[in-house]
């Protein structure tokens, strides 16, 4: 009979303690269910008024301006979309840079499975569960303001995209997290992240309105994958669009995971080498 | 058997660029940066046991921790080399977590907000331990640590001895064969380190486990180490067994007297007054020529006193004992 290769093994261990960090991320923020409750709060806050912001933009139609692109029905869902995500990612920057300031980091490193992967893991059960609840919250103002849910296969669409932009938006906050090894704190870093993900991943307005050199450069950066793709799904969804919006989710993601390995790396021996 | 730890001649120096007074210092810093070199370890060479429970004390920035930290895997040597059973620490650390345990009295590696039940069912995924081994285990150190009654409570809601015991508990899980603990009974109350250090002294002698322990509290060195090693300066200075030690260096008591009256004057072999406050007498007590029940007994019976404390002398005092006998 075959043994089963080490790596195999190894890997299957790996996932197992990924997947029991997972499990205690959820179950704390479940735990936590007064701080989901007043996210939730927030978020519908948040949405009346954005919502009442551009529905007023829409009703002018004025010439020229991008009032005239908005869709039928105004850019409430779309709104409701990129903040949904916003607000569910973790802020996993402030973990990494209080472990790596503070010198936490090191017991955690004397433990067999990566703290990376463990805590990227722990951060991931958490956001599921924000991202559970703020959906509910989000579909329920929909229905309470009479406005229609996302058409046809939009809400599925949505749904996949903004998961795997949640993911991909942890992990951009992760390699924010990681410049805590050179810069101490991640302010500096974070900064200049938030202004791009504004402009660049469509929460200032929809990416489809910008002119198209900026539209391009957008499109092409991971902050679109991040945010824009899932929120384009509900204004214009299609299959070939969310194809092409998997793709290059799927393409940022392992990106990422390959740019936050190497940093980590770096991190990791400048630790070791200099305490 | 093999030794636990072989340590030869292991250096660490840091690097890092100083920087000068004032506005021109920080440009002129950045034109030509001066780089100091800080000799944190300096080569270092000792053995241990299988086994063995080993203190190794020095003062702040005596380069103890740094070399812990080596031991541990976490810091990479600038020369010299170590095998911790077997393993080169900072090349193989994965493989060598799996068989050491560490504690760390002034950071929790539990999760703060999980119960201590579920902390610890994360670590058997942490340590890959299959569910029958680890539920044996767990259940054999729970009932002998006494934490039964904590295991459905957060570990934020701990008082800090309750948690020092878990942590001892969470390091010990997977069956390490090696303990390192550094400073574990600091800010506990007297039982709670009494009872650390009888669990710590216990477990090594049941399992065989080698321990390696700092602390700046001379008694977890007198009742849990047999052997200590003192570091200064990045150097051993001093490496011999704890009731040497203890006969040499660690006979003296400090005893501090509240008392009615403004001064109190015993006369006692080995009694010493130190400077204090009126109202307040310390004593510095040689046990080996006056019993601390005698100095008590003498204090009481000149009348008025309202409060009496005693304590070892700080480690500070003890290792500056030692370089003065030394030096001699």
């Amino acid at each position: 009979m075959r043994s089963t290769p080490p790596w195999i093994t190894r890997t299957g261990f790996t996932l197992a303690a990924m997947a029991a960090a997972y499990r205690v991320g959820l179950a704390a923020a479940l735990a936590a269910w007064p701080v989901l409750l007043g996210r939730a709060i927030f978020y519908g806050v948040c949405l009346m008024v954005l919502i009442a912001f551009w529905d007023k933009v829409g009703a002018q139609r004025l010439a020229g301006t991008l009032a005239v692109r908005l869709p039928p029905g105004g850019l409430g869902v779309y709104v409701g979309v990129t903040e949904w995500i916003t607000l569910s990612v973790p802020a996993i920057q402030l973990r990494l840079e209080d472990d790596i300031r503070s010198g936490a980091l090191e017991p955690h490193l004397l433990r067999p499975k990566p703290y990376l992967t463990q805590t990227i893991a722990g951060e991931a059960g958490g956001m599921s569960a924000r991202l559970a609840m703020l959906a509910v919250a989000g579909l329920l103002l929909l229905t309470i303001s009479g406005r229609p849910w996302p058409a046809g296969f939009g809400l599925a669409y949505v749904t996949v995209l903004g998961v795997i932009g949640a993911t991909i938006g942890v992990l951009l906050y992760t390699l924010v997290g990681l410049t805590a090894f050179w810069l101490r704190r991640v302010l500096p870093a974070l900064l200049i992240m938030q202004k791009l993900m504004f402009l660049l991943g469509g929460l200032f307005a929809p990416i489809s309105f910008y002119p198209g050199w900026l539209h391009d450069i957008a499109a092409a950066s991971p902050f679109a994958a991040h945010l824009a793709f899932a929120g384009q799904a509900v204004i214009a969804p299609s299959w070939a669009a969310f194809a092409g919006a998997l793709g290059a989710q799927a393409l940022w993601f392992c990106a990422l995971c390959l740019a936050i390995a190497l940093i980590w790396r770096a991190g990791l021996a400048k630790l070791m080498r200099e305490g | 058997m093999p030794p636990a730890i072989t340590v030869k001649d292991l250096r660490k120096a840091y690097r890092f660029s100083k920087r000068g007074r004032g506005l021109t210092g920080a440009l002129a810093g950045l034109l030509h940066p001066e780089i100091i070199e800080l000799q944190a370890v300096g080569g270092v060479s000792f053995e241990i046991a299988a086994g063995e429970r080993v203190a190794i004390i020095g003062p702040n920035g005596a380069g103890k921790s740094t070399t812990l930290k080596m031991l541990s895997g976490v810091l990479e040597p600038t020369s010299g080399g170590a095998q911790v059973l077997g393993y080169t620490p900072w090349r193989q650390r994965k493989s060598l977590a799996y068989e050491i345990g560490v504690v760390f009295g002034q950071r929790s590696q539990l999760w703060t907000d999980l119960p201590v039940r579920d902390s610890f069912a994360l670590l058997r995924r942490v340590y890959d331990q299959t569910a029958d081994i680890f539920a044996k285990r767990r259940d054999d150190l729970v009932e002998r640590f006494g934490v039964g009654g904590l295991m459905d409570q957060p570990v934020g809601r701990l008082s800090l001895g309750q948690r020092m015991r878990c942590e001892i508990v969470a390091a010990l899980l997977h069956g390490p064969r090696l303990l390192f603990l550094d400073e574990p009974t600091i800010g506990l109350d007297v039982t709670a380190k009494a009872a650390i250090r009888d669990f710590i002294r216990e477990q090594s002698l049941a399992e065989g486990l080698t321990v390696v322990l700092t602390s700046h509290d001379t008694r977890d060195i007198e009742l849990v180490c047999e052997r200590v090693i003192v570091i200064n300066s990045g150097r051993i200075v001093l490496d011999q067994p704890t009731d040497q030690l203890r006969r040499r260096f660690i006979a003296r008591k400090l005893v501090t007297l509240q008392s009615q009256a403004a001064r109190l004057e015993l006369d006692l072999p080995g009694v010493t007054r130190r400077p204090s406050e009126p109202h307040t007498t310390v004593l510095d007590v040689d046990t080996r020529q006056t019993r601390i029940e005698a100095v008590i007994g003498a204090a009481l019976a000149l009348g008025g006193i309202e409060d009496v404390t005693v304590e070892d002398p700080p480690m500070e005092e003890v290792i500056h004992e030692i370089y003065a006998a030394l030096d001699h």
